[in-house]
């Protein structure tokens, strides 16, 4: 009997071709689209998943249940800060990985600071003094010139902008101007060997502060136990230089943020320039490739004010072969100050001005000849940086710590969301955040208490302040200030960082200080939820004060962006079915209207009502079937296509999303199941309607004769 | 249909008093006006009667597509006014076979998928026993080599065959002929009544069908007249038991 409807269906579907291909047409689109957006979707959810969790997040997330705000870690504008601090979270850690689903617990806090890296004028003053103290006169002389000439550009550039910006409005401003304007004078350097110190110092003090745009950066940090953090996180990668030794301070910086802001801008964009036309790009048809070149031409000073002249004079005797016929003005003497144009100003500027013959050549010239003359980073591999924070209690707190290295997350380097967050060792972090740990507290009372201050009642508070104070100051300087004894107080706070760094913490300490979030990495990514739901028992259990979110929640907009697509998705979906729907309908009241005499007769001639819905019911199957299968088939071999040779990531973002530069979506059985059933489904529906009607048809129908 | 097998002697249909009216907008009009009538088993009548006499309702009635206003109608035992639709649709499954007048066919099907449809709604049967059967009454109609032709590929006689076909396939106790040949020319329509009275002769089968041709009439073995929803006369011509009235009618296939 079944066979019968499906062969009724079939014959019937077969004799009404058009309108059936019409309705196929869009079943097959339909399909399509939902096996498309669910195998991309599906994709992007995954690979997403695989970035966050193994960049930054970890597959959970913990913090405590008494925050106020919850815990975001790639906020938004709106998004609070008041997380809460896990109460004990040894015992947290010793608690989670005690689980079987556990693999790593890590303590984390992520925030913003700044850097400060010093200047060019900064590291050439230094660079005076030093072969200035060392009587190298040889050496000192041309270092001496190139910061003359930069204060000169300095002056010329603060004159032109006064001209267009009111520096005068604000005091610091106006005086910082004078003071470069006077350093520019030839007055200034004459015989400046001779006011050597009160020069220097007006340089150090008063100029070298005015190119100050240079040396602030913004760095976003995870503070963590690092050294377990690598071993957790698989896709860590460390690029250059070394791990930061165990238990030690230091900070590693991502590649990414590495190249992208520390990076010398005029290299920087050749790198990119070098990527994009790799991939294809010409000069002629690429938009972002010419102004690339159009900003590293205007933009030439980058380069040459870092060239004294003898670096200068090295460059130019370089380029010269290699830009050979093109036309080169000829030098103008570095002490023409009407036009203080040096050969190497020209030069650089036609040398930039590349084009998609000379690119590769001038690339590696640049490399070659250029780059070793300049500084490429403004922090590297074994410098130490001073980060200054924001502290919780809204001063300013800093630290300097050691850049041990540079690591990306493999796939992620060029996105921004995995490829600035650099990795802090989290003592740094939350000396920088302000927290002081239970240890340090303890030692503070422990100071306090050896240097005698105690609480003082107010009856004899006149006694305490005045009676004993010989007692006190004796105090004070009996048990002292030991972890000072040694430090070099006239060096300063500097030095005394620097041996902080090398202090080696134990783990008890790494864990034992305040920490506001932990990443939970699970052994099998499968059973999220499973291990969410376990690791909340556990918590209840051992009444721990966490709260546990998936990376997603945790992710905070970012978690939502897949959200978001699947609801443009399911719009897109309900939108083409939705007319399918009608379309379906539409044609098959029709249907029964003209198959009305034949349904009769089948009443007559003993076909159930029952028979008459199926019939309807099946030829819709049917169609739903064919079609849908038809547009699982495309849909797959899209899908397939498309894993083949992967989606290219169009921005930075999309990179995080993908997982990497390529997606390669898949199609998963469930996917094709749930594309088939909801198209099914969706021609069910729509003949519901009609085959009701179809059911009404009466045996009479049968017996009017259409002629009578 | 048990219990009233062919020897019991209870006619096969039985009218009494068939009242049978329609709403008509606001009118009511009368299609049967008291109409009461016994058909044995095994009988060929044929009622006549002019266009609007009640004809075709008084088959509908028979034929269980509808019901009376009054009166009862019994067919095969049963009292089709006290039946369920889902029962009135088993009987007519079971017991009755429908010639129609634009005979009906299901476009979408084969001569062959169209007369083994009945048994496909019965169920019951072996494929190849459906198979077996099918051919049987494909070949006594003379469509044997036409079971894969659709019926826009057959001529009007041969459409109508493949209906008689599908109407007895089932073994029918009854089988209803509403117009039969009124979209056939004269010849056809000649052949095919006599295709039904060899059938009602070789297989006992009850016919009834309806026809306002007067040649058709004079085939009848028992002539009904219907004027105005009422029966004016009823004639035995005592042709209906016998030998089929024309020897060489077997020879119809050739239509």
């Amino acid at each position: 009997m079944f066979w019968t409807l499906v062969r009724i269906a079939l014959r019937n579907l077969l004799a009404h071709k058009l309108k059936s291909f019409i309705v196929g047409g869009i079943l097959v689109f339909g399909t399509m689209l939902v096996l498309l957006g669910a195998a991309l979707l599906g994709s992007i959810e995954a690979s997403m998943a695989e970035s966050i969790t193994g960049s930054v997040s970890g597959h959970l997330q913990i913090a405590s249940s008494k925050g106020k705000d919850p815990l975001v870690l790639f906020p938004g504008p709106l998004d609070g800060n008041e997380v809460g601090v896990i109460e004990d979270f040894p015992k947290v850690r010793a608690a989670l990985e005690a689980m079987p689903e556990v693999q790593a617990v890590l303590p984390q806090g992520f925030d913003y600071a700044m850097i400060f890296a010093a200047n060019l004028i900064d590291r050439k003053l230094a660079r005076m003094r030093k072969l200035h103290g060392a009587g190298d006169l040889e050496a000192y002389r041309p270092v001496r010139d190139h910061v003359r000439r930069i204060v000169e550009l300095l002056d010329r550039d603060i004159q032109r902008i006064r001209r267009v910006i009111d520096l005068d409005k604000d005091d610091g401003g106006r005086r910082g101007a004078q003071d470069v304007h006077q350093a520019a004078q030839p007055e200034f350097w004459a015989d400046f060997e001779g006011h050597f110190s009160e020069r220097m110092e007006f340089l150090e003090n008063k100029v070298a502060q005015m190119a100050i745009g240079e040396d602030i950066l913004f760095i976003r940090y995870m503070g963590t136990d690092v050294e377990r953090f690598r071993q957790a996180f698989g896709r860590y990668e460390l690029v250059r230089g070394d791990e930061i030794p165990a238990g030690q301070r230091g900070i590693m910086l991502n590649t990414l943020y590495h190249e992208e802001m520390l990076k010398q801008k005029t290299a920087r964009r050749l790198d990119k320039m070098k990527d994009k036309i790799a991939e294809g790009a010409r000069f002629e048809s690429d938009d972002e490739l010419r102004e690339w070149r159009r900003m590293n031409i205007a933009q030439y000073k980058d380069v040459s004010w870092q060239l004294d002249n003898a670096a200068a004079d090295r460059v130019v005797a370089k380029l010269r072969p290699l830009l050979g016929a093109a036309d080169v003005p000829e030098a103008v003497s570095p002490t023409d100050a009407a036009d203080p144009i040096r050969p190497i100003d020209a030069m650089l500027r036609v040398f930039l001005n590349m084009d998609d013959a000379t690119f590769a050549e001038r690339y590696d010239f640049f490399y070659a000849t250029i780059a070793p003359e300049l500084q490429l980073y403004r922090v590297d591999v074994g410098d130490t940086l001073t980060i200054r924070g924001m502290s919780q209690g809204g001063y300013m707190s800093s630290v300097n710590v050691k850049v041990y290295g540079t690591f990306r997350f493999e796939g992620l380097d060029k996105s921004a969301l995995g490829g600035m967050v650099n990795l802090m060792d989290i003592v740094s972090y939350r000396d920088l955040y302000g927290y002081v740990t239970a240890e340090q507290k303890a030692e503070i009372a422990a100071l306090e208490k050896r240097s005698g201050v105690q609480e003082i009642a107010a009856e004899n508070a006149e006694d305490a302040l005045f009676g004993e104070d010989a007692d006190l100051a004796a105090d004070a300087s009996a048990t002292g200030f030991d972890e000072f004894a040694d430090v070099d107080m006239s060096k300063g706070a500097r030095r005394w960082s620097e041996k902080l760094g090398d202090v080696v913490y134990t783990q008890a300490q790494i864990d034992g200080g305040v920490v506001r979030n932990a990443a939970v990495v699970l052994r099998d990514r499968n059973q999220l939820e499973a291990a969410k739901a376990a690791i909340e028992r556990v918590a209840e259990r051992d009444g721990l004060a966490i709260k546990v979110m998936d990376w997603k929640q945790a992710a905070g907009m970012l978690g939502n962006f897949v959200s978001v697509i699947y609801a443009v998705l399911l719009v897109a979906i309900l939108g083409v079915f939705g007319v399918a729907l009608l379309i379906i309908n539409n044609s098959m009241v029709l249907s029964t209207i003209e198959r009305t005499r034949e349904i009769g007769t089948m009443r007559a001639i003993g076909a159930a009502r029952r028979f008459v819905l199926w019939m309807f019911l099946v030829e819709s199957m049917v169609l739903g079937v064919v079609f849908g299968a038809v547009g699982v088939g495309l849909g797959a071999g899209i899908v397939g296509w498309l894993g083949h040779v992967g989606i290219p990531a169009p921005n930075d973002t999309m990179v995080f999303l993908f997982g990497g530069p390529r997606m390669y979506p898949w199609l998963s059985p469930m996917h094709v199941g749930f594309a088939l059933g909801l198209v099914v489904i969706v021609t069910i529906v729509s003949t519901i309607y009609p085959a009701l009607l179809a059911t009404r048809v009466t045996p009479l129908e049968a017996m009017q004769d259409k002629d009578a | 249909m048990q219990g009233t097998g062919r020897g019991s002697g209870e006619p096969i249909v039985r009218l009494q008093d068939v009242i049978k009216s329609y709403e008509l907008g606001s009118v009511e009009v009368q299609a049967l006006r008291g109409v009461s009538l016994d058909i044995e088993p095994g009988e060929f009548t044929v009622i006549a009667g002019p266009s609007g006499s009640g004809k075709t309702t008084l088959l509908n009635l028979i034929g269980c597509v509808d019901v009376a206003t009054r009166g009862t109608v019994r067919v095969a035992g049963k009292d089709t006014g006290a039946l369920a639709e889902r029962e009135l649709t088993e009987l007519r499954l079971h017991a009755l076979g429908f010639i129609f007048q634009s005979f009906n066919l299901v476009s979408v099907l084969d001569a062959f998928q169209n007369v083994e449809f009945p048994l496909l709604l019965q169920g019951g049967l072996s494929k190849t026993d459906r198979k077996r059967r099918v051919d049987e009454l494909l070949d006594r109609v003379g469509l044997a080599q036409y079971g894969h032709h659709r019926p826009n590929e057959l001529s009007g006689g041969q459409r109508q065959r493949v209906a008689i076909a599908r109407a007895l396939v089932t073994n029918p106790r009854i089988v209803l002929a509403d117009e039969p040949t009124a979209n056939l020319d004269s010849a056809t329509g000649h052949a095919i009544i006599d295709l039904m009275k060899e059938l009602n002769t070789t297989q006992g089968t009850t016919f009834i069908f309806s026809t306002h041709d007067p040649k058709v009439m004079n085939q009848a073995g028992r002539l009904v007249e219907l004027v105005d929803g009422r029966i004016a006369s009823v004639r035995q011509t005592g042709v209906d038991t016998g030998a089929p009235a024309d020897p060489h009618a077997a020879a119809s296939a050739a239509v």
